[in-house]
């Protein structure tokens, strides 16, 4: 019969090797978010659960549902360039986390990186603990600033929570020139978690504030882990049929000649060349 | 007595505790090279440099040629970065803009905020070359990588890469040296923390390209930025790219927003699909 100090003993060792453990799987307290997401959702509207354009029912002041309006009616008659897009200008936050192209998260320590391969946009969210900087040059992602919560307590960390700040625009939360205020002093939060009951599925909650905007307006997206990922590039300017010259648009016929976008509309100015084609 | 066993099951412990902590933590960052913050480049962007000459065929120096004379004339030659496309490999590793290293066991990601925010994701996890159709090919190519411990201190000292899967055209340098366009370009690193400076980084990167006669390489270097939190900027190519391509021509678009001329006597674009005259 071994002896009380001896069980006390082996006790120890099982204690230590636990702590050892512990300390060595750092990596196991963070949820298993280092993947390809594709977004959860045929279409690409702001809010999913609502249909698009003034179905939508964006909580806008006066002055941007008119703004919205003007929008849609421009979209509807192509009379002019509305979505920056259309010049491979990033999306910006919020609207790059609808995920046209997958998105990337990759969990650090120290940051949380979101890579979205339509229009090459990365986030690092920062979850290192530090405070706001004290200059911060204005982009269309913004600076975050993230938090690890363990909700349930369970020793391990569920949620991300983010606060962005520090954007530019334009900026627009989808491609019907749903307005986002051209002050650019929008404050996105957004807390982002894997599915209680589904690991292959994640929430991202985000919650925008805006002076464009009545109030905070909360829309969740959603995104399906795909476990056996194809990175490919995703070239905006290469696959981009639209030219922008001055403030016109024009197409690109598939083989490569300049094309009106509407009926009559003239073509471009060609004061600059001095011979004829 | 019974504490003399006490004491040698305790020392177990304690020894024991410290082999499993030891092995998991080499799991762990602590096995890898600290390539943490911002790394600028420390080396000269062109590849040609201090009397080093391209082993180009016959052929491709004549591309070189006409790629100089295009870019002269205002031209982009085969520099598809002109259009915002992007620079791909080997250029990238240049470090037009700052980099930033990710390491994690199965990947190490390179991000460089250049031409839009391009990216290297260089597979750690063992596998082998994917079978047609489990790829596209990419400026950036597909990239595998092995982490060496050279040394043999436990701890890795340099990631040896090798990238296939091209597309093109690409180039090493905003002078329009070219690689061949068939893309079948393949290139080996050796990346590493410089013994005497652990905020220097050596990649030694040799191309192997049918435009070359022999293998070619050549060592880049970073340098790591002091500070303990840089500032990351995005670089938005289609900001400021004043660049157009309509048909095969390149065009600029001037700052009072008119269709220019790259080059002297250049034709306006074939605008056979309006119904009304140009201005």
């Amino acid at each position: 019969m071994p002896s009380p100090a001896s069980i006390r003993a082996v006790l120890l060792v099982a204690m230590l090797c636990a702590t050892a453990a512990a300390q060595a799987h750092d990596e196991s307290k963070y949820p298993d978010m280092t993947a390809q997401w594709v977004r959860a959702h045929q279409r690409s509207q702001w809010d999913p659960s609502k249909p698009r354009g003034l179905q939508q029912q964006a909580p806008l002041t006066p002055e941007y549902q008119a703004i919205f309006e003007q929008n849609l009616a421009a979209l509807r008659a192509s009379t002019h360039d509305v979505d920056p897009q259309v010049r491979c200008l990033p999306s910006g936050m919020p609207r790059m986390m609808i995920a046209y192209e997958p998105l990337e998260v990759i969990v650090t320590a120290r940051t949380t990186y979101v890579r979205v391969d339509h229009l090459s946009e990365t986030r690092r969210i920062y979850t290192d603990g530090r405070d706001w900087p004290a200059q911060v040059k204005p982009s269309f992602e913004g600076y975050s600033i993230g938090k690890w919560i363990d909700e349930d307590g369970d020793g391990k960390y569920d949620v991300l929570e983010v606060e962005t700040r520090h954007l530019k625009g334009p900026r627009f939360f989808d491609a019907d020139g749903l307005p986002m205020h051209q002050n650019n002093r929008t404050v996105i939060t957004e807390r982002i978690y894997l599915d209680p009951k589904k690991p292959d599925l994640l929430h991202a909650q985000i919650t925008t504030i805006d002076d464009a905007l009545t109030r905070p307006w909360t829309v969740t997206r959603d995104y399906n882990r795909e476990r056996k990922p194809l990175w490919p590039e995703y070239l905006c300017n290469e696959a981009n049929h639209h030219v922008i010259i001055g403030k016109d648009r024009y197409f690109k016929s598939a083989d490569g000649l300049l094309m009106p976008i509407r009926k009559d509309q003239p073509p471009p100015d060609l004061r600059y060349f001095n011979q004829a084609r | 007595m019974r504490y003399a066993r006490s004491i040698g099951l305790i020392a177990f412990a304690a020894a024991l505790s410290t082999m499993l902590s030891g092995a998991q933590a080499i799991d762990d960052q602590s096995k890898y090279p600290n390539l943490k913050g911002q790394w600028h480049r420390a080396s000269p962007n062109r590849w040609e440099s201090g009397g080093v000459k391209a082993p180009l065929t016959g052929e491709y120096r004549a591309v070189y040629e006409a790629n100089l004379k295009a870019m002269a004339d205002g031209a982009p030659g085969d520099m598809a970065s002109w259009y915002c496309l992007p620079q791909g490999m080997p250029m990238m590793m240049s470090l037009y803009d700052p980099m930033e290293i990710i390491v994690t066991p199965e990947t190490t990601y390179m991000l460089i905020s250049h031409v839009n925010d391009s990216y290297r994701r260089i597979y750690t996890d063992g596998r082998d070359w994917p079978a047609e159709g489990d790829y596209e090919l990419t400026f950036a190519g597909y990239s595998i990588g092995k982490w060496v411990d050279e040394d043999g201190d436990g701890k890795y000292d340099v990631l040896e890469v090798e990238t296939r899967h091209f597309k093109g055209p690409r180039v090493y340098d905003g002078t329009g040296l070219p690689l061949h366009h068939d893309n079948k370009t393949v290139i080996k690193e050796r990346i590493y923390i410089d013994k005497a400076n652990p905020n220097l980084l050596n990649d030694d990167m040799t191309v192997i390209d049918n435009a070359l006669t022999r293998p070619w390489s050549v060592t880049k270097k970073a340098r790591r930025d002091s500070r303990a939190r840089p500032m990351w900027q995005t670089s938005v190519c289609a900001e400021n790219n004043s660049m157009v391509k309509i048909g095969k021509d390149p065009y600029y678009v001037s700052q009072d927003g008119y269709l220019m001329p790259v080059k002297k006597g250049q034709a306006p674009p074939d605008l056979r699909f309006f119904t009304q005259s140009p201005k």
